[in-house]
This record gives C-alpha cells, sequence and structure tokens, in this order.
C-alpha cells in the first residue's frame, strides 16, 4: 500500500489524499509533526527528503517528492481512464503541465500567505497575497472564457485533470491566508465542481458543497 | 453622496452567476451578501453573516430550499430567512424572531439587482428594453465608482470584436452609476451600457451589457474583446487610484436580532396577527380541500415542519389546521381540511362558505409538533388527515437528504390527501388503506417493533389510532421521548370540578380557580395575558412552568413522563392535585 509522509493541514499533502481519494487508491497516512514540531526539518526527516518537504510518497519501495510530481506519477499509474493525466493528447498534456506550473505559482503566493498567518513561516506576506491575487485574476477570466464554452474545468478536455487538482487547494484555502476570492465568481464557481466530482474528500477548512444539478436536467454544463 | 446610492438599486450579480445551489458571495456599499437562486427559481439575497457566530452564509450549503451554515448547521429558510433548525437544540422549534436580515432582489438584463433601500423600481434603459442583449464579464476594480466611470466614459471597442477597428463613439447618457455608449463603424451600430457597482468606497464591479448579441465566432470574439479593453482600463484606473486619497472602507450596519421575550398581549384570547387571502381552494381527496393561503401584507413569517396556525372563520369561530408545505416552499400556507361529519361549525365553514379570493385572518404560525433532524431514520405515522403537519416533515427530511418513512393510514385511494405531493416523495410513502382497528393496531406493531437508538417517530391521526400507538410503543418499551404525538383534539374527558389556589410567582399574584373556570380563564379575568391556540388540551400553546404543587394533567400534549415529571401544564384542561400550585409567570 502507498505510504504518504502526511500532514493534516498541508495543502500539499492534500492533494495527493484527494487524487487518491478520487482514482480509489488505498494508502496509509504517516503523520508528521509539521507544527510546531518542524518535523520535515529534522535530520531523521532529512535521510526521506533532503530538502525538508513534505509529501513524500513510498509506493511498495518507490519514493517521490514533491506535490505535483507524485500527482503524476499517481494519475499516470492508478487512473486506468487515462483522463486525469492525458498522455495521448498532446495539447492537452501541454495545458495540463503548463497549468502544473501555474499550481506551483499559487502555492507559492496563495499557499505560502496562509503558512506565513496560519504555520509561523516567515514570508512577505503583502508580495504573497499581491501574486496570488494576479493570478487569480488571469484564472478567473480563464474560467470565466471556459463557461462560455460549455467547458468546467482548467484545462480544455470536458474531464478535469491533475491541474485541477493541483491548483483546487491553494484556491479554497486561500481566505486562510487573507487572500479573498469575493471577486472572482466564476473561481468560486469551479472550486464547487472540484468538490462534486466522485471520491472528494475534504480537510479541516474545506467544506461540502450542495448538490449537483440531477441528470434529468442536462444541458447546464456550469451548474 | 452614499446617502443617494442607499436608495438606488445597484446590479450586484448576473444570472450567470447563480447556477444550480451555489451561493454568490457579492458586496454593496461595504455589505458583504450571500446570493442565492432556490429552487423555486426565488432569488434570495442575505445578510452574508450568520446570526449565530456571523460565519459567512455564502460558504453554506443550500439544498434548495434552505441554506445551511457550514459552522454549527443552523438552517434558513427560502424567501423569509427565517431560521428553521438549531442543530443544538434538535427538539426545539427556532424563535420567530431569528430571522437574518434580507435584501429585494429583481433579475431585468440578466442582471441581479438590488440594494440598501432602494426605492422604485431598478432603471429602465430603453437600448436594453426588447433586445438580445449580450452580459460581457464583470470586471472588478480596486478604484471608487466616480473613477471607473470617468474612465468608462472615454471607453472605446470595436463592433467585430477585433481590436484594429476601434469605432467611434458617443455617449447616450451618464448618471451617477451608469452610462451609455453607442459605437458606430462603417454604417453598423453598437450599444453598450455600464452599470458600476459600488462594492466598497475603493471598490467596484464594472458590468456591461450589449444591446446585440453576435452569434457564433463572433460572439466569443465581441466576449474576448470587451474582457481585454476592460482590464486594461482597469489597470489604468487602479494606478490612478493608487496615487489618490486613501479612502475608509464603507461601514455596514449590522441590526441586532430582538431576544425573544414573552409577547406582551391583550387578555382579550387568541391573536390573529396575519391576514390572508385564499390563492387557491381546491378538493384534493374525499370529503378534504387543500387550501393556499398567501399574505396580503408583509410576506408570511417562517413556518417550521409540523407548525399549526389558527383560523379565525367569518363565523367567529376559531379552529387550528396544520402547514403541509415544506418550509422555505413559497411565500404561502397551504392547509388541508377535512369536512367533519360532526363539525360544529369550523370545518364546514371553511369547505363551504370560504372561497378564492376571500380574506381571512389567521395566527402566527406556532410549532408545538418539532421535527428532529438529527434521527438516523424518522418514521411519520398518519392516520387520515392527520397526514398534514407529516407531509410537511416529510418533504423537509426528503430536501435534507435524511432517512424516512411515511405511513400513511387511509380508508382508500380516493381519500388520499394531496397525491401530487405524495407522488413526489415516491417510495417513502407506504400506503395501508382500509385496514380494520385490528389489522392497523397489527401494522403498528409490526411497525414498532422494537426501539431503535436515534430513530424517531412522529405521530398524527385520530384519537383511538394515537392511544393504541402509545400504548404498543410502550410494551415495545419504546422511550417517551422518541415517540411524538400530535392530537386533533383532546380525547380525555376533562374534569374541572376541583377548586385550587395559584401562585404566580413572578407577577407576585395569588389567584383562586374555583371549580368550573380553567387556570387560563382565571389568568385572562385578572388581566394576565397567556398564549393560547385550541383551549382543549392538544396544541400545548399554553404551557406553563410548575414551579411548585402537584398538576392533574388533563391534557393529551404532554406525554406520560412529561406529566409525570410535574413540571409543566397546560393552562387550558389541567388543574392541581394539591392545594396550591407555583406557577412560573
Amino acid at each position: 500500500m502507498i505510504k504518504i509522509y502526511d500532514y493534516i493541514l498541508s495543502v500539499n499533502c492534500y492533494k495527493q489524499r484527494l487524487m487518491m481519494s478520487i482514482l480509489d487508491v488505498p494508502f496509509e497516512s504517516i503523520p508528521i509533526d509539521f507544527y510546531p514540531g518542524w518535523e520535515h526539518k529534522s535530520e531523521e526527516f532529512k535521510k526521506i527528503n533532503p530538502l525538508g518537504h513534505i509529501p513524500v510518497i513510498d509506493d511498495d519501495g518507490f519514493m517521490l517528492r514533491d506535490a505535483h510530481a507524485i500527482l503524476v506519477y499517481l494519475a499516470s499509474k492508478y487512473d486506468p481512464t487515462g483522463l486525469w493525466y492525458p498522455t495521448n493528447n498532446p495539447e492537452l498534456i501541454g495545458e495540463t503541465a503548463q497549468w502544473m506550473l501555474f499550481a506551483e505559482g499559487t502555492t507559492n503566493t496563495a499557499s505560502a500567505a496562509r503558512l506565513h498567518v496560519n504555520l509561523g513561516y516567515e514570508f512577505d506576506i503583502e508580495a504573497c497575497r499581491a501574486g496570488a491575487h494576479r493570478l487569480f485574476r488571469v484564472l478567473e477570466e480563464h474560467l470565466w472564457f471556459r463557461e462560455q464554452e460549455n467547458l468546467g474545468w482548467v484545462c480544455s478536455g470536458e474531464q478535469p485533470t491533475i491541474a485541477d487538482i493541483a491548483i483546487f487547494p491553494d484556491v479554497i484555502l486561500s481566505e486562510e491566508g487573507g487572500v479573498a476570492r469575493i471577486d472572482y465568481p466564476a473561481l468560486r464557481r469551479w472550486t464547487d465542481r472540484v468538490k462534486r466530482i466522485p471520491g472528494f474528500v475534504p480537510m479541516p477548512g474545506i467544506f461540502p458543497v450542495g448538490d449537483a444539478r440531477p441528470i434529468s436536467h442536462e444541458g447546464e454544463a456550469n451548474a | 453622496m452614499t446617502e443617494s446610492l442607499m436608495n438606488l438599486w445597484h446590479p450586484i450579480a448576473s444570472a450567470e452567476d447563480l447556477p444550480y445551489r451555489h451561493i454568490f458571495q457579492g458586496q454593496l456599499l461595504g455589505r458583504e451578501l450571500a446570493v442565492w437562486r432556490a429552487d423555486d427559481d426565488f432569488v434570495n439575497v442575505w445578510e452574508n453573516r450568520c446570526l449565530h457566530r456571523g460565519t459567512r452564509l455564502s460558504i453554506g450549503r443550500s439544498d434548495g430550499l434552505e441554506l445551511r451554515c457550514q459552522y454549527h448547521g443552523w438552517r434558513y429558510a427560502n424567501r423569509s430567512a427565517g431560521c428553521t433548525y438549531i442543530p443544538a437544540h434538535p427538539a426545539d422549534a427556532p424563535a420567530r424572531t431569528i430571522c437574518n436580515r434580507t435584501f429585494p432582489s429583481v433579475e431585468r438584463y440578466g442582471l441581479i439587482w438590488s440594494g440598501e433601500e432602494p426605492t422604485g423600481e431598478p432603471p429602465e434603459i430603453a437600448a436594453l428594453e426588447n433586445a438580445e442583449t449580450l452580459l460581457l464579464r464583470n470586471i472588478a476594480v480596486n478604484a471608487p465608482l466616480n473613477l471607473v466611470l470617468g474612465h468608462l466614459a472615454n471607453y472605446r471597442f470595436s463592433i467585430t470584436g477585433d481590436p484594429d477597428n476601434l469605432a467611434t463613439t458617443s455617449m447616450d447618457y451618464q448618471d451617477g452609476c451608469s452610462l451609455s455608449l453607442t459605437a458606430t463603424c462603417d454604417g453598423k451600430k453598437s450599444t453598450v451600457v455600464f452599470f458600476v457597482q459600488p462594492v466598497d468606497s475603493n471598490r467596484s464591479v464594472i458590468r456591461g451589457v450589449l444591446s446585440n448579441s453576435p452569434e457564433g465566432a463572433e460572439r466569443l470574439l465581441t466576449l474576448r474583446h470587451h474582457s481585454a479593453e476592460l482590464s486594461r482600463l482597469r489597470d489604468i484606473v487602479e494606478l490612478e487610484a493608487l496615487d489618490g486619497p486613501s479612502l475608509e472602507p464603507m461601514v455596514a450596519t449590522i441590526e441586532q436580532v430582538p431576544i425573544a421575550l414573552p409577547e406582551i398581549t391583550t387578555p382579550s384570547g387568541r391573536k390573529a396577527a396575519l391576514r390572508v387571502q385564499v390563492l387557491r381552494k381546491w378538493a384534493t381527496a374525499e370529503g378534504v380541500v387543500g387550501l393556499e393561503l398567501e399574505s396580503i401584507g408583509e410576506p408570511l413569517p417562517t413556518h417550521q415542519p409540523g407548525a399549526h396556525i389558527d383560523v379565525h372563520l367569518p363565523n367567529g369561530l376559531v379552529r387550528q389546521y396544520s402547514l403541509t408545505n415544506a418550509p422555505g416552499e413559497g411565500s404561502l400556507y397551504r392547509l388541508g381540511v377535512k369536512l367533519e361529519a360532526d363539525s360544529r361549525g369550523g370545518s364546514a365553514c371553511l369547505h363551504e362558505t370560504v372561497k378564492e379570493g376571500d380574506v381571512l385572518a389567521i395566527s402566527e404560525p406556532r410549532n408545538n409538533f418539532p421535527l428532529r433532524r438529527d434521527a438516523v431514520k424518522t418514521i411519520l405515522i398518519a392516520g387520515g388527515i392527520g397526514v398534514t403537519p407529516l407531509l410537511s416533515m416529510a418533504q423537509t427530511l426528503r430536501n435534507n437528504k435524511l432517512d424516512y418513512e411515511l405511513h400513511y393510514f387511509a380508508q382508500t385511494d380516493g381519500h388520499l390527501a394531496f397525491p401530487e405531493v405524495l407522488n413526489e416523495l415516491g417510495e417513502a410513502v407506504v400506503l395501508h388503506l382500509g385496514l380494520s382497528p385490528d389489522e392497523t393496531s397489527q401494522a403498528l406493531t409490526a411497525l414498532l417493533a422494537g426501539p431503535q437508538p436515534a430513530m424517531h417517530i412522529y405521530v398524527c391521526g385520530p384519537g383511538p389510532m394515537l392511544e393504541a400507538t402509545r400504548r404498543i410503543a410502550s410494551e415495545a418499551d419504546w422511550p417517551d421521548e422518541a415517540i411524538h404525538f400530535e392530537y386533533f383534539k383532546n380525547t380525555i374527558e376533562v374534569d374541572s370540578s376541583s377548586s385550587f389556589e395559584v401562585s404566580l410567582a413572578r407577577s407576585a399574584l395569588t389567584l383562586e380557580v374555583p371549580s368550573g373556570k380553567t387556570i387560563l380563564e382565571v389568568l385572562r379575568d385578572n388581566g394576565i395575558a397567556l398564549m393560547s391556540s385550541c383551549e382543549q388540551g392538544a396544541c400545548g400553546t399554553c404551557e406553563v412552568t410548575v414551579i411548585e404543587g402537584e398538576p392533574e394533567h388533563q391534557d393529551v400534549y404532554l406525554n406520560d413522563s412529561e406529566k409525570l415529571a410535574g413540571q409543566r401544564i397546560m393552562t387550558c384542561v389541567s388543574r392541581a392535585k394539591s392545594p396550591r400550585l407555583v406557577l412560573d409567570i
């Protein structure tokens, strides 16, 4: 079974738990005392990941670190549909890579602001927040136009990809870092859609959402 | 200026911002709003704040007719925003005063309009009337309203969406919050109307509507063109706003919820605070009419499943009827009234005299039959017209996706009231038709085979059926608190021959209750007002807390353990075994 070096309040660990839950992959969580213990910075843990970051997964001896790399691995190995990481479609895989890099941006701004506020990290909080808003504006416009084409996800396919999973936690927890989402209505609607993906699991600070429109009332892809 | 903005209608969202079961987070003049479209298409604009702990309702959940706060699960009804359920007090009905602040809403030109205290109607824009309009992407700007409007006045755009082909524009009008520009190019015209929403002193949203809607690829091209041009304008405005004076954020006043104090009433008895009109009257089953009552004044107060109202009839009689619709379902009350064979004039009057369009006086809804929403499973047992409060409960449980069954005992198919609602409830409804009393007892025995943890039973029907249920449940060891009864009328023969003394602890008054008079009557004779409704020991409205003394219970509202505890008394029928009762009034 996959082991994940995990912390309940970490967005990057949550990305893996969410992905594994959606793909219905059983896993064992090994809790790391991230705060206030700084266990991920301990000499002991640096033997597992010299960068001193979580998550790290151990899939039957195969070790992998870095949240977005793990998503690539999980989707490639455990998604028989091939939709979450669409390697057989050059445009889509390109877009997926592009938005995975965008997710690095949201992690380093919105989620960094949250680390600063909640978990005692020292960052330039105003720069983090301004950076998050800059990215959210881009994503807001992008998702609004997706809706105009009756599409609901970050990449241009009809199905969500690992890019949605990579960006969603940074967005949905942004208010904890003082980055309000009131100016991003299309972004808020997209978070509702992500929460309705079968297998969705919450974490502290992320709540479930109301139901999707029943199938019999088809025709509103945005619902 | 803020003053006048308070009296205007402003667009606060676009219609497409309110997809199915989504809760939109908005803001106007410093006040945050939770905006959601209910399943009946009503657009709710509420203060974005749970009355309990102030949590934003925009992170809550909508189940279509109620919105549930994410924090401690308080529920609020569609339209009225009245609180319908507090999970920490699952057995109690929330006070009517717990009602969130609502703001008016109107849909026009694809936008949702609201305001603090708007007068009149939202503006009518000639260019947008009867036009195939196209809503532009709204643009949030960190700049004050006037600055945004000033820049929009010089906005240039291309009719075809081609950025290299900007047209000459002329201004059609400009007022304090909006302006209209018409572009002309190669003989073609296009008008764009911009409404600027004053979000806060230094924040605005530009909402643009085109008076024509291009087809096919040009539609997307046009939308992208305006999105890009307006984003450019935003960047310029924001830079300029940074150089401007720093403005204090607007402060929205948050109204306090009045603390629920007992109503001070005149000692004249039952009150009929509301006036309603009979919107619809129809035969819903053999001997049963359905009545829909609509307010002719203020919107009707929120009701909860299990609630009833007093109906003051044209012939002077007062009767109680349960509301059959679920909270949040329409701004009306729906009743089912059975013509009683031995009617003393109540049901006969509603059947024969009252017609559509008539005005009736009714009380505010009271709930002495509250529904818990924390049961693992709920069994509703209806006998005949006793189905009425249980229909409201069934629809609520269905909307909340809670596990329940509705067992409906009736003579024949034709006696089933509100068949359209039963159809909608589907498989949760189990019919028991044409059973003899013995067969009914057998069916009840099977239903109540053994108590189960966290299972609750609600029963409403004729007296003998309720008595049988009470006996069967007690034999099967069901705890009293898991079985809830609602009686149509008292089945106990009331003995009013005793005489005793009541001391009123809070009023510092001692009164003599002679034989032949009720406690309620004696209190009223002495100028002490008490709420009452059925006045025959069935509904629970005139309940009072007993501080000292032993009550002689003659009601059917309290269950056996509550009667044994002797801490509450129904003052309309019950009396004292001890020479003196001390009451908490």
